[in-house]
């Protein structure tokens, strides 16, 4: 019983002392500057909130950075630079759990569209819940949430192959 | 004119000797699948399939010379009449000191991207290392086994003819050794058959399939077991890392040990059902011995806690329940759906088993 304890305490212990990291998002790939935002680096960014339906069926106020402007702090080609052979990029966005979902730069880019796509980081004035954070992409007005990806952990902007 | 003479001959020289080095060039080894597995193949450039490399990489799989006792082979614990595992918790190499983990099946490794049930690496060349070389399990350097091979008899020709000379060296074995494993490509089930349109589900595996494909949702009266959210597509695993539940604080952390990432705590990689019917003991821990105890534990015992996969969250065809809360004839329905995705002419392919016997 003794040594049940003990090892239970010292599983504890272990525990607290390998999970000291914590979680960053790299921007990587076709950048000029690549980044590693760490949770202040994010929270000190502009934040918008916007309105989107989760899978629940229900509206929430979502509250975060607009994916656009991580890309244009990275260097990414927006704007006005977006044409040509940019045209052709795409952003591919990884959880921590390995999921991976596609953007094409177009969809994020304020010339091109209307539609904000954010990193959320609160939804309803609250973190997000346990397991979909610290941060979740929220595509509003998108039917299905599938590209919500949760536990965001990675950007790369690449070219398509061919 | 006699430079020019000397010149034209040393040319002819150079051309002669490349040529016969080359000549007997391995012959690619297309694999062969159907086209809703995709094209996402994870094979690195200076490692291309050759029929030559299979060939080699066969007779090295089931190769005991391969371990410090000369008595264990990759075919030890992962043999194919069980879809490449071995029917225990954790496998013993060559001393009596269990692995840390139950032994993985292996089958349509040509895709997967993240190789142990923590994912720690990103080739089949990277994984053969560990097995081929730690300390309980084959325990043998590579130069070793590199250089066993190089008095046997049998394999100069052999490494010759896959890699165009006959050194012998570690990087070749684990070459051979990645591309055999590659063409372990399983896609004949009654279920492959059916997404063909070749094969009508019986009742209790059509019920089975609709289950496993649907999400519970008791508001709605949509009964479910939610599988194929992380165990969906033709393959039947996705490449995802997820805590299903098992512990509230698993001995195990999982891929926590990589990361250092609370988030990562026991988690596990999403392990293939295909021929799962074959594979007991299940779990990386392989906790439980039949796919009855897999479906309980689904069904009723989901531990929270704060790594739990969201997926597994408050998903339940209980209104407010924390596991699937399945009945006994639903989970016997997926049962019969799970032994839909048994392979027969994978495990009895001669083109997989020991040469040797």
């Amino acid at each position: 019983m003794k040594y049940t304890l003990l090892l239970f305490w010292a599983t504890i212990l272990l525990h607290s002392s390998i999970s000291a990291q914590s979680a960053t998002i790299s921007v990587t790939g076709e950048v000029a500057h690549p980044l590693q935002l760490s949770a202040a680096d994010i929270a000190a960014m502009k934040k918008v909130t916007v309105q989107a339906t989760d899978r629940d069926g229900k509206a929430h106020s979502y509250t975060g950075v607009p994916v656009a402007d991580i890309l244009q702090r990275a260097g990414v080609t927006m704007g006005a630079q977006l044409r040509g052979e940019n045209m052709s990029k795409y952003l591919l966005i990884k959880s921590g759990d390995g999921y991976e979902v596609l953007f094409s730069l177009p969809e994020l880019d304020a010339a091109f569209t209307d539609r904000v796509v954010i990193l959320a980081s609160q939804v309803d004035g609250q973190p997000l819940p346990e397991g979909k954070g610290p941060f979740r992409i929220v595509v509003p007005g998108e039917k299905k949430p599938a590209r919500w990806i949760w536990e965001v952990t990675a950007m790369t902007i690449r070219f398509a192959k061919e | 004119m006699n430079k020019r003479w000397l010149l034209l001959w040393f040319g002819m020289a150079a051309l002669l000797f490349t040529g016969s080095r080359w000549l007997p060039m391995p012959e690619p080894y297309v694999p062969v699948y159907p086209a809703n597995f995709g094209n996402r193949l994870n094979i690195p450039a200076d490692n291309p399939l050759t029929k030559e490399g299979v060939l080699l990489g066969r007779m090295l799989f089931y190769e005991p010379l391969l371990s410090a006792n000369n008595k264990i082979s990759c075919g030890s614990c992962h043999q194919q009449q069980r879809a490449f595992t071995d029917g225990k918790k954790f496998s013993t190499g060559i001393d009596s000191i269990p692995t840390e983990r139950n032994s993985m099946s292996l089958a349509n490794l040509l895709w997967v991207r993240h190789f142990f049930w923590d994912g720690r690496v990103e080739s089949l060349e990277q994984q053969a290392l560990t097995p081929l070389t730690a300390l309980h399990e084959m325990g043998q350097p590579l130069d070793i086994s590199a250089s066993k091979l190089r008095r046997s008899q049998r394999y100069t020709a052999l490494f010759n003819a896959a890699f165009g000379n006959s050194n012998i060296t570690g990087d070749q074995i684990v070459h051979a050794l990645a591309q055999f494993e590659r063409t372990l490509i399983s896609a004949n089930a009654p279920y492959d058959r059916y997404l063909a349109g070749q094969y009508q589900l019986p009742p209790a595996g059509e019920r089975g399939m609709q289950l496993f494909m649907t999400a519970p949702d008791p508001g709605k009266k949509i009964r479910g077991a939610n599988c194929a959210h992380c165990h969906g597509s033709p393959k039947l695993y996705m490449e995802l890392f997820h805590n299903n539940g098992l512990d509230s604080l698993p001995l195990d952390p999982g891929r926590e040990k990589l990361t250092g990432l609370a988030a990562d705590r026991g988690r596990f990689r999403i392990p293939t059902l295909r021929n799962i019917a074959l594979t007991a003991p299940y779990m990386h821990d392989g906790r439980f011995s039949t796919l009855e105890e897999v479906l309980d534990h689904y069904s009723e015992h989901i531990i929270q806690s704060p790594s739990l996969s969201p997926v597994l969250r408050n998903t339940s065809n209980d209104m407010n329940g924390t596991s699937l809360k399945l009945s006994r004839s639903e989970q016997k329905d997926i049962i019969a759906f799970l032994q839909l995705l048994t392979d027969s002419t994978f495990i009895n392919n001669p083109q997989f088993s020991n040469p040797f016997n």
